[in-house]
């Protein structure tokens, strides 16, 4: 059995006497229950059975009655009262006049019976409130409605013959101020000439004579009937709509603050409605009186019954079988059918699922929160409140939605589908149909057999080389040209920075395919050697040549950009510092060892680690250089050349031979790898720690 | 007489007078400088020469003479489909471009003026997905936009690589976005709200204006990275016609029908020309947003 306070809360905490005698009485005697009175109980059974003639009720039950009668001929008299008044009115005004008419009557009838229940107390005070503000509303309206049409009446009126004597005049005043503000910068710029203001003066004069003169056209201009008038029609509109509404919203307001603080008396003492309608979102809130989110979970309801729901199930599949999909892969299904397309449609559909188990929940736990508050004695939000709190809390969300939809079809499905197609056995000779195999894959590529797998610890090796060695390089390189630069003694800065911006901003494509040009069998690069050395050097055929040809081009290619950082973190190292080293008796060395290094090491670093993860996964250098070549089967296989990374390697397996299931596994391997370090150095990073919360 | 000789040997400078042995390092330094100048300047005159050398034939060579011609640019406009190319990247470009502003603005001015649920754990989220390179995904896309395309027809697969770009900078450019909105002062906002502006007005009315340097250069990021990208367009895209730029132009040097590398050069050249000035001009800008974006890893 449900147990009563004494009192009510808000949702502030304060509190409230109980108004329903009936429920008073009742908490009076289980707290006595609860001091081990002996007769509590007796006198519980008694009070409840006695629930239907207790006064209290009687009267409240009268009190409905009447209530309802009242309402009944509230209606009918507000009919009335609109009919007799129609003529006279717009809708607006209309609408405004009979909710006063309403709140007027209102006021007379729940003023005896404020102090039998809060309901009869709210209504009161609600049309207390109209009462009080809605005629000052419906009297700035009616004045500014008044005042449009004479305006409009004025602006038919408007004779041809003053407006073009208007016109005229303003012209007129127009050329004079054009004349005036000529002779100004005149004597303005004769000041700056000799020297009397600066330059910065000079330009601020200018913009506040060109601001005089704008405003006392501008005031001219009102000279004109027809121009003043149409203003005053625009303003006359701005405030017959917008205005009219604040002023409306303000009262709605008023009325919110009134219901936060008239608690309610209900005699429910569990929140089993939330429990009863969980499976059913929006019934529960229409039971609460919230019929805004009840319309709101209504299509939420409806988004999981037609959609989620039947779509897991297999309906409306594109060609899968919703979740049965996932484990059946299409197996003895119709030629036409994909195992791949059944993977993905799964997916989707477990997605699906997830968000319709969210929104149970979040209807679930909306509904049992407002319920607890009620029977805590804190009023539900009205519509509009409900309203003004979306707007504010649920801004976030809102605006974010587009941003989680792309991210979920970019990113979560395609991912999740790669995560499981690495558990599959996807090659050449199983296109359309393949099945599940476990962790096969993995196995291959951590014993380093199969086809597939037995070159990927090789190519690993090569991967890490030529990310710590190219990267390492154009680091050093970089960094080494932006302290050179930065010398003082140096001319020609200007010229040097835009030459080596030049690898960065020439589209990197570009640049290696010309380079893979230039390193061909008679490429120019080739010719040129061969004329100076006498050697003929086949860059592309030999794998060690390539390698170092790669690791150097993209020196070449990466030094430019930490050069361009270097240099910018460089000149905001202010002077002082090594001023003071001087003094200190500092050598060049000592003063580039414990000044320059670390501030730019400590400001460039996130950006220097950014670059051996852009190696690692620098897919078009390696492709387009060479395509991985030179090819060596004895030792690669015939799917990899000697240069490829493991990126171009899952390209090559993936997209050129469709060996789909082992290159997911290796970029699962690769990508978990790559987010342990990122997650590492973003969780120490400066900026994720001093985010403000 | 003799005075004025003293004078003009006067040092001047607030510098130290130079040692016999900084004069070297300075030489040095100048040499060090030269060269390494020489060996960027080289590659891409040569690039330049071929593009203009009416005697280079399919390969280019070394030792073949000059002369001035226009021909490979004349080959590249009429023989294959440049402008297409030219359309296609552009139309790819700006498309990401908006879409990407579209969403990051929402996003980052929510992530820097909200505290809502899960906030944080969403951060951490979308970073570390990000890691992931983009092509994770990549067997996913094809049968994705093969479906989608025969339910929508209108759905090419050029839409689809235009989301997947702008979805794949939505993280980052979140972030960078994040961090300048965070620097704007609160106060600003409280103001407004006071005024009686929603959240919405916010948004457009105080932060966008102020923001618009860092929207700019996202903006300009979002832009540029279609016209760098080659893998993704080599992927999805399968006919010549919808190609981009990376992806046409290297059918002229990897396709032995449609093989010209001097016409390659041209469009290289014609290409590369634009990004380099709007890289030389906004330099500051570039790197600054850059190193706001630091934290990206």
């Amino acid at each position: 059995m449900g147990k009563y306070s004494e009192l009510l809360y808000d949702d502030i905490g304060t509190s409230y006497e109980r108004k329903n005698k009936y429920l008073l009485e009742l908490a009076r005697l289980q707290k006595r229950l609860t001091q081990n009175d002996s007769q509590a109980a007796e006198l519980i059974k008694k009070h409840k059975s006695n629930k239907k003639v207790h006064p209290y009720n009687v009267a409240l039950k009268a009190f409905k009655k009447e209530e309802a009668n009242f309402l009944k001929t509230l209606n009918a008299k507000k009919k009335v009262y609109s009919n007799e008044i129609k003529s006279k009115n717009d809708r607006k005004s209309l609408q405004m006049k009979v909710q006063l008419f309403d709140a007027n009557e209102k006021i007379k009838f729940y003023e005896a019976y404020t102090n039998l229940s809060y309901e009869a107390k709210l209504a009161y005070e609600a049309s207390k409130i109209i009462s009080n503000q809605l005629p000052e509303i419906i009297e700035t309206y009616e004045v500014n409605r008044n005042r449009l049409a004479e305006v409009n009446e004025q602006l038919k009126n408007v004779s041809g013959d003053a407006e073009s004597k208007a016109n005229a005049s303003y012209n007129e005043y127009k050329s004079q101020q054009n004349a005036n503000l000529k002779e100004q910068k005149i004597a303005l710029k004769e000041k700056r000439r000799s020297r009397l203001i600066s330059e910065k003066a000079l330009k601020n004069g200018i913009v506040a004579l060109k601001r005089t003169r704008k405003d006392e056209l501008g005031q001219k201009k009102f000279e004109s009937i027809s121009y003043s008038l149409k203003e005053e029609k625009a303003n006359l509109k701005f405030v017959l709509s917008k205005g009219i509404k604040r002023e409306r919203n303000v009262l709605k307001s008023n009325i919110s603050d009134l219901r936060r603080k008239t608690p309610i008396e209900i005699e429910r003492t569990s929140p089993f409605v939330s429990k009863l309608t969980a499976v059913l979102p929006g019934l529960g809130q229409f039971l609460n009186k919230q019929y805004l989110k009840a319309i709101l979970f209504t299509l939420a309801t409806l988004f999981i019954y037609v959609i989620a729901i039947p779509y897991a199930l297999g309906f409306g599949n594109y060609q899968g079988q919703g979740i049965a999909g996932l484990i059946s892969l299409a197996e003895g299904g119709p030629k036409v059918a994909k195992s791949l397309i059944f993977m993905i449609e799964g997916i989707v559909a477990i997605l699906l699922l997830v968000f319709a188990v969210s929104l149970f929940l979040l209807s679930y736990f909306d509904v049992r929160k407002v319920e607890k508050d009620l029977i805590k004695g804190t009023r539900q939000r009205n519509w509009f409140e409900t309203i003004t709190k979306i707007k504010q809390d649920g801004f976030p969300y809102l605006v974010s939605l587009p941003a989680l939809m792309v991210i979920i079809f970019i990113v979560i499905v395609p991912i999740m589908t790669t995560i499981l197609l690495s558990f599959t056995g996807m090659d050449p000779k199983h296109q359309s149909k393949f099945t599940w195999v476990g962790i096969d894959n993995y196995k291959l590529i951590a014993t380093g057999t199969g086809l597939a797998g037995s070159v990927f610890w090789s190519i690993l090796g090569w991967t890490l080389i030529w990310t710590l060695t190219a990267t390492t390089l154009a680091i050093l390189v970089g960094f080494l040209l932006a302290i050179i630069a930065n010398n003082d003694r140096i001319k020609g800065k200007t010229f040097f920075r835009v030459v080596y911006l030049l690898p960065w901003a020439v589209p990197a494509f570009i640049t290696i395919m010309f380079f893979s040009i230039m390193f061909s069998a008679d490429g120019s690069i080739t010719q040129l050697i061969e004329k100076i050395f006498r050697v003929h050097l086949e860059v592309k055929n030999d794998p060690f040549l390539a390698r170092v040809t790669l690791i150097l081009l993209q020196t070449w290619l990466g030094s430019s950009y930490v050069f361009l950082l270097s240099t910018g973190v460089l000149q905001a190292i202010p002077g002082d510092l090594y001023e003071a080293a001087q003094i200190d008796g500092a050598t060049e060395w000592q003063k580039l060892k414990r000044i320059t290094l670390p501030i730019v090491l400590f400001q460039t670093a996130p950006l220097l680690v950014g670059q051996y993860t852009f190696n690692f996964n620098n897919f078009s250098i390696i492709y387009l250089f060479n395509s991985g070549g030179p090819f060596n089967p004895s030792k690669y296989g015939n799917l990899a050349g000697t240069t490829d990374l493991l990126i171009s390697y899952i390209y090559k397996l993936t997209m050129e031979n469709q060996y789909q299931s082992i290159g997911a596994a290796i970029t699962i391997v690769i990508s978990a790898g790559l987010m342990i370090f990122a997650f590492i150095g973003f969780k120490n990073s400066k900026a994720f720690k001093e985010e403000r919360l | 007489m003799v005075k004025t000789k003293r004078k003009e040997k006067l040092y001047l400078s607030d510098k130290q007078p130079l040692s016999f042995m900084g004069v070297i390092m300075l030489i040095l330094s100048y040499i060090v400088l030269g060269l390494w100048a020489l060996a960027i300047i080289l590659p891409l005159i040569d690039m330049i020469v071929s593009a203009f050398n009416g005697r280079q034939q399919q390969y280019i060579m070394l030792n073949s003479n000059f002369e001035f011609s226009l021909r490979h640019f004349d080959y590249l406009f009429n023989e294959t489909l440049y402008f297409s190319w030219v359309k296609n990247t552009i139309f790819i470009a700006l498309t990401t471009a908006v879409l990407t502003l579209i969403i990051v603005s929402f996003t980052g001015f929510a992530y820097s003026r909200y505290r809502f649920k899960g906030r944080k754990p969403s951060l951490m989220a979308i970073m570390l997905i990000q890691t992931i390179p983009a092509f994770a995904g990549i067997t996913a896309y094809y049968t994705m936009h093969s479906v989608i395309s025969s339910i929508a027809p209108f759905f090419s697969r050029q839409m689809m690589l235009i989301l997947i770009y702008a979805g794949g900078g939505i993280a980052s450019n979140t972030f960078i976005l994040k961090g300048y909105i965070d620097s704007i002062s609160t106060e600003l906002d409280d103001a407004a709200r006071m005024d009686g502006c929603s959240s919405m007005q916010v948004y457009r009315l105080i932060i966008m204006p102020i923001a618009r340097p860092m929207l700019a250069i996202i903006a300009l990021w979002s832009f540029i990275g279609p016209f760098m990208d080659y893998l993704l367009p080599r992927v999805l895209l399968t006919s010549p016609e919808s190609y981009t730029l990376a992806a046409g132009l290297f059918t002229l040097i990897n396709d032995f029908r449609t093989l010209n590398q001097p016409a390659f050069a041209a469009g290289g050249l014609l290409t590369a020309v634009p990004i380099v000035a709007l890289f030389i001009v906004l330099q500051k800008q570039l790197v600054s947003g850059l190193s706001q974006g630091s934290v990206k890893g």
